[in-house]
């Protein structure tokens, strides 16, 4: 899997040389090079889309519930939109496993098994794991508890703790195993994702505090952990994502190499070609770990990273 | 090289580290499992309509709470952390606010995309009704109604418990009566009664009842005669309400019951 991705990616080439100055955006523009690179800071146009689609729509599933509306009924481990079915594919994956072994497999309903496929092809055409920062309650949070994290670590309060992002998936076969073994779906116990859906549509309950634990230990030991190194659920989307259309495009013409974008990153594994004489291709797209959350775009400067539709550019 | 080498080491430290928090968390799981294999099934947490077994329907349910938002009278909850391994599954506390079928279609079984609640036992129930009822000699086909058949059917093939009486502190053993509201007027209880002229439920605290020997448990059913009736006891000849085969372990005469401790209870169906 990892080699396919190096393929596709261009990382196995030979890098460029990286630009002269004289080819540089900045000078380019006759610009100092610390005022350009800080020529987009305040611009969170992306952020703000995101935001704005991931509350209004954990706010229709609530809404749905409170007000009877039945347009998103349900909760993020299965829902149904205007009367179509939805299901987590962790979730299901999950009971595949189990219910195979024990023949209750043939139970599952039509709707079960549309739910799963239609969600599958939904977030496979919008990128994989864009589901993590445009749909999971619990990105949401740890995006503020980020912010925090960060001013600790800046003011030295606190040190960084970095994990291999290969740990991912041995949760990831973790969690099936522990399901197959047990009979359980313990991964729902754990999950900090339905968790949080479930506590704001039924009501809130003692889980939260495993919630708030979670999010302490990414505020005061390791920044993101459960999204970087646990969630199975964006390992699966990232699985489904391999081959997605959707993807941010770089241009190395305009890049700086300032960097600005690896560090707003979640996944700045990603973003490896913005360093200076990385990059082997003059154009470069993220691979499926990305969430395509846009923060990247909106902190560039010269604006060289971008959403495309990859392979899509001559139709459209 | 050697930076991927020390990646590799980070790896199999962090990767064993999470392989043995999965492996503590998968003998917890088990551990809880055993440890609470032997309790008794309680009334305050009964499985809604058409469950399958609970062993099935620990890991059959996705817990995303379709049954409980498609409930007309909100009978069903979702377990709180406290109940262990079962948090997030749907359950119906009678007491409280039991199914009272205002439904009349068992909803929360047909929305359930795992058929944890298994609809198929209720389709097969209500068409082998609908069969029998068009075959019934001397019967004149445009009177029947299908969906009236197959409505009644359905309801009578739920089996979430059996309704169990109290002798002791059921009012009827004693040659009691029951004059008022029975829960309180701040109870928040809602059902359909039998002898309602609405096709929705409403709340028991604005029925007021007056009853020589009481009998709500009887007369509050919705399934009838088939599940309880009043009748006068073997030896005593004093009338008295008695469970019978067609009970489904809805809940209602739970709920209705005027003691403070209710003296009809459901005992849920071990399967």
């Amino acid at each position: 899997m990892a080699a396919f991705d190096i393929i596709r990616s261009g990382k196995h080439k030979t890098p460029l040389k990286p630009k002269p100055m004289a080819d540089m955006p900045h000078t380019e523009l006759g610009m100092d090079y610390k005022v350009w690179c800080d020529s987009h800071k305040g611009t969170h146009k992306w952020r703000n889309i995101r935001w704005s689609v991931l509350i209004f729509m954990n706010l229709l599933f609530v809404l749905s519930f409170v007000f009877d509306l039945a347009i998103l009924e349900g909760s993020l481990s299965g829902s149904r939109l205007i009367g179509f079915y939805l299901m987590d594919p962790f979730n299901a994956l999950q009971e595949l496993a189990i219910s195979s072994t024990t023949g209750y497999i043939v139970h599952l309903t039509m709707n079960f098994w549309i739910g799963l496929f239609t969600i599958l092809i939904f977030w496979f055409l919008l990128g994989g794991r864009s589901y993590c920062s445009w749909m999971c309650p619990y990105h949401f949070l740890a995006e503020m508890g980020e912010r925090l994290h960060n001013y600790l670590v800046k003011t030295k309060k606190i040190k960084e703790h970095a994990f291999h992002t290969g740990i991912r998936f041995v949760f990831w076969f973790g969690f099936i195993i522990l399901a197959l073994a047990t009979q359980q779906l313990v991964f729902e116990n754990l999950n900090v994702v339905g968790i949080v859906s479930r506590a704001m549509i039924y009501g809130p309950g003692l889980l939260l505090f495993w919630v708030f634990g979670i999010l302490l230990f990414e505020i005061v030991y390791s920044k993101r952990f459960w999204c970087r190194y646990v969630c199975p659920i964006g390992t699966t989307w990232s699985l489904v994502g391999k081959l997605s259309p959707l993807t941010i495009k770089f241009d190395l013409d305009k890049c700086g190499y300032c960097r600005d974008c690896q560090t707003v990153c979640l996944v700045p594994h990603e973003l490896w070609f913005v360093q200076r004489g990385k990059a082997t291709q003059e154009t470069h797209y993220t691979g499926s770990d990305c969430t395509n959350c846009g923060l990247c775009i909106d902190t560039c400067a010269g604006n060289a990273l971008s959403y495309t539709l990859k392979g899509w550019g001559t139709v459209l | 090289m050697a930076k991927k080498q020390i990646g590799r080491r980070e790896f199999i430290i962090s990767g064993s580290v999470a392989a043995g928090v999965l492996a503590v968390a998968g003998v917890g799981v088990k551990y809880l499992d055993i440890s609470h294999s032997g309790e008794q099934l309680r009334q305050d947490f009964l499985r809604p309509p058409g469950a399958i077994g609970e062993v099935e329907f620990m890991y059959g349910c996705i817990k995303c709470g379709l049954c409980v938002q498609i409930c007309p009278v909100q009978a069903i909850k979702l377990a709180g952390a406290h109940e262990g391994l079962s948090y997030g599954t749907p359950y119906i506390d009678v007491r409280e606010q039991p199914c009272d079928f205002s439904c009349d279609a068992l909803q929360c079984v047909e929305t359930c995309p795992t058929a944890v609640l298994n609809f198929e036992q209720f389709k097969d129930a209500g068409a082998l009704a609908v069969e029998k009822a068009s075959q019934e000699p001397g019967v004149d086909l445009s009177k029947v109604n299908p969906f009236e058949v197959q409505k009644v059917a359905m309801k009578e093939a739920v089996l979430m418990g059996k309704a169990h009486i109290n002798k002791n502190t059921c009012l009827a053993h004693q040659r009691k009566g029951f004059k008022g509201i029975s829960r309180g007027t701040d109870f928040e209880g809602i059902y359909r009664a039998p002898d309602s002229k609405f096709a929705y439920a409403t709340p028991l605290k604005d029925k007021e009842f007056d009853r020589e020997i009481c009998n709500l448990c009887v007369t509050e059913c919705p399934i009838g005669e088939s599940a309880i009736v009043f009748v006068p006891g073997r030896g005593s000849g004093k009338l008295h309400p008695r469970v019978l085969e067609g009970c489904t372990g809805c809940g209602v005469c739970v709920m209705v019951c005027p003691t403070e401790k209710p003296s009809i209870v459901v005992e849920p169906i071990k399967s």
